[in-house]
């Protein structure tokens, strides 16, 4: 028979406090990691600059979905290389084992990170919609500017869901990496041609609906809230379950080390 | 009982790495676990530091049943890891801060600072983990396990690569740790360190716990084994003993 655990002499950690020192240390790792975040600014302000200034731009949707794409394109660089190297790297030095032998139950570990790393593209968001209307004149009405932000929230949850299946169910450093390139061009090219007939009607229908899809609809209808559809709201919940399902399965079978 | 471990098994798929072992560690006593190079020592120690789900067995950190509130025991238990790393973007100073917090320590950025100049890393505070020296990082490590202070404190392999002066100077931190009340289990490969420091020894192999006594009582017990007497060279020393129980064959 088990008994209960009594009271601890000296201290006893709290959920909270453990969840305070985890966000505090991350949060200060991803900003001393400055030069890189700042690098992963540079390539949605490229496609921005270079998919407003491309003459087939409005084929793709015209200069809100490019916006969205630049959005896509700077959240899933975050997710799927940034945060999967970072997790990978950690794991192969043994951080994470570390952490695991102290009282912190191990969701704050990952829910720390994949808050910090929400955080991250929040603040691309910002940069990103700046550059939009300082540089292409794609301005938007307070209200869409928050559900802007607020869209972001469930595609970084998507894409992020992406990553920690990719992270957690791959040990090894340079696979996650080489899988991370390998699946970060079709996700992303995918949400390119779901608002494109480019390829076809059955084509931009199976684009519409991937994961690059939903999240390009969720976005380019956040950003233009008067022409939010039907299909917007069904990306809604679709990237809802993305997120469960990749993330589920991410947290589920997470490989802690590389033992 | 500082700890109080029976009948622990420990299996890797169809791979069984601890078979049944069974100690006890009293308060304040230093217990040294010996055995070859997959023997189970460090399968052991995971068990009982919850980094791996026993197959069976029960493990108790005080009053605590570890595998049932493994929450509750770690709060208990200081670790030192065979391999440490923190996060290689953190300061020393940062790594304690976060650990401290881990823990529930609320502790200021001067205690801090005191913390690290007690164990001679008060000029190395803003450093990176990755440039200290083995000895340094050691000192840190032991300094996390012991941040919270534990009753029960896990060294797994504490002194492998230090040269023999950092060496020294982490058992006489050991003994320190050892002489303030807490109870110590350490694995190593060193017979030098388990006479040194430990109060009793066990020596495992193929994941069953062989023999447990103090060390000279080891040599005591097993001095006229015909397995020892074959490998020894002279009086037989701890080292004899090992051998002699876990054979001579070279192991990954």
């Amino acid at each position: 028979m088990s008994s209960q655990p009594s009271a601890l002499p000296n201290h006893t950690p709290t959920v909270s406090g453990i969840l305070r020192a985890l966000l505090e240390a991350d949060l200060t790792v991803q900003l001393r990691n400055g030069r890189a975040l700042l690098l992963t600014f540079f390539p949605p302000l490229a496609v921005l600059y270079g998919l407003s200034t491309a003459k087939r731009g409005s084929r793709l949707g015209g200069p809100i979905v490019d916006v969205a794409l630049a959005l896509t394109l700077g959240i899933a660089l975050i997710a799927i290389l940034g945060y999967t190297a970072s997790v990978a790297r950690d794991r192969e030095l043994g951080v994470f084992q570390r952490l695991r032998v102290t009282p912190a139950p191990t969701w704050t570990i990952m829910v720390s990170r994949l808050a910090v790393q929400i955080l991250s593209m929040l603040a691309m968001t910002v940069v990103v919609l700046v550059a939009a209307a300082v540089v292409v004149k794609v301005t938007l009405d307070p209200a869409a500017y928050l559900l802007t932000l607020a869209m972001v929230i469930f595609c970084s949850a998507l894409f992020l869901g992406v990553g920690q299946a990719l992270v957690g169910l791959v040990k090894s450093v340079d696979t996650v990496n080489a899988l991370g390139r390998l699946s970060f061009l079709p996700l992303v090219a995918l949400g390119l041609f779901g608002h494109s007939d480019i390829f076809g009607t059955t084509f931009e229908t199976i684009a519409r609906w991937s994961p690059g899809g939903v999240v390009v609809t969720l976005l380019a209808g956040a950003m233009q809230p008067s022409a939010w559809s039907v299909d917007t709201w069904w990306a809604l919940p679709a990237s809802v379950l993305y997120s469960i399902i990749f993330a589920g399965i991410g947290i589920r079978w997470f490989q802690w080390s590389t033992r | 009982m500082a700890l109080h471990v029976d009948d622990l098994h420990v299996s890797y798929g169809p791979k069984r790495a601890v078979d049944g072992v069974s100690l006890d560690i009293t308060d304040g006593e230093i217990f040294g676990l010996l055995g070859p190079n997959g023997a189970g020592k460090t399968s052991t120690l995971s068990a009982i530091e919850g980094l791996v789900r026993p197959d069976s067995g029960s493990i108790r950190i005080g009053e605590v049943d570890a595998v049932a509130h493994p929450t509750a025991a770690k709060a208990r238990m200081g670790v030192q890891l065979q391999s440490t790393s923190f996060q290689s973007d953190l300061t020393i100073r940062e790594i304690v801060r976060l650990y401290a917090g881990l823990y529930g320590v609320p502790l200021s950025r001067t205690e801090i600072d005191d913390l690290l100049a007690n164990v001679h890393l008060g000029d190395e505070a803003s450093k990176r983990f990755s440039q200290l020296s083995g000895g340094q990082q050691k000192r840190v490590s032991l300094l996390i396990a012991t941040i919270h202070d534990p009753p029960l404190v896990l060294l797994d392999e504490p002194t492998a690569g230090l040269d023999p002066q950092a060496r020294r100077q982490l058992w006489d931190r050991i003994e320190r740790l050892r002489d303030t009340g807490r109870s110590i289990l350490l694995t190593t490969h060193s017979m030098e360190e388990a006479q040194a420091v430990c109060q009793r020894v066990a020596i495992i192999d193929r994941g069953k716990l062989l023999t447990v006594d103090t060390p000279t009582g080891l040599i005591e017990k097993h001095k006229d084994d015909p397995r020892v007497r074959k490998v020894a060279h002279g009086q037989v020393t701890l080292e004899d003993v090992f051998i002699g129980l876990t054979g001579t064959e070279l192991r990954d």
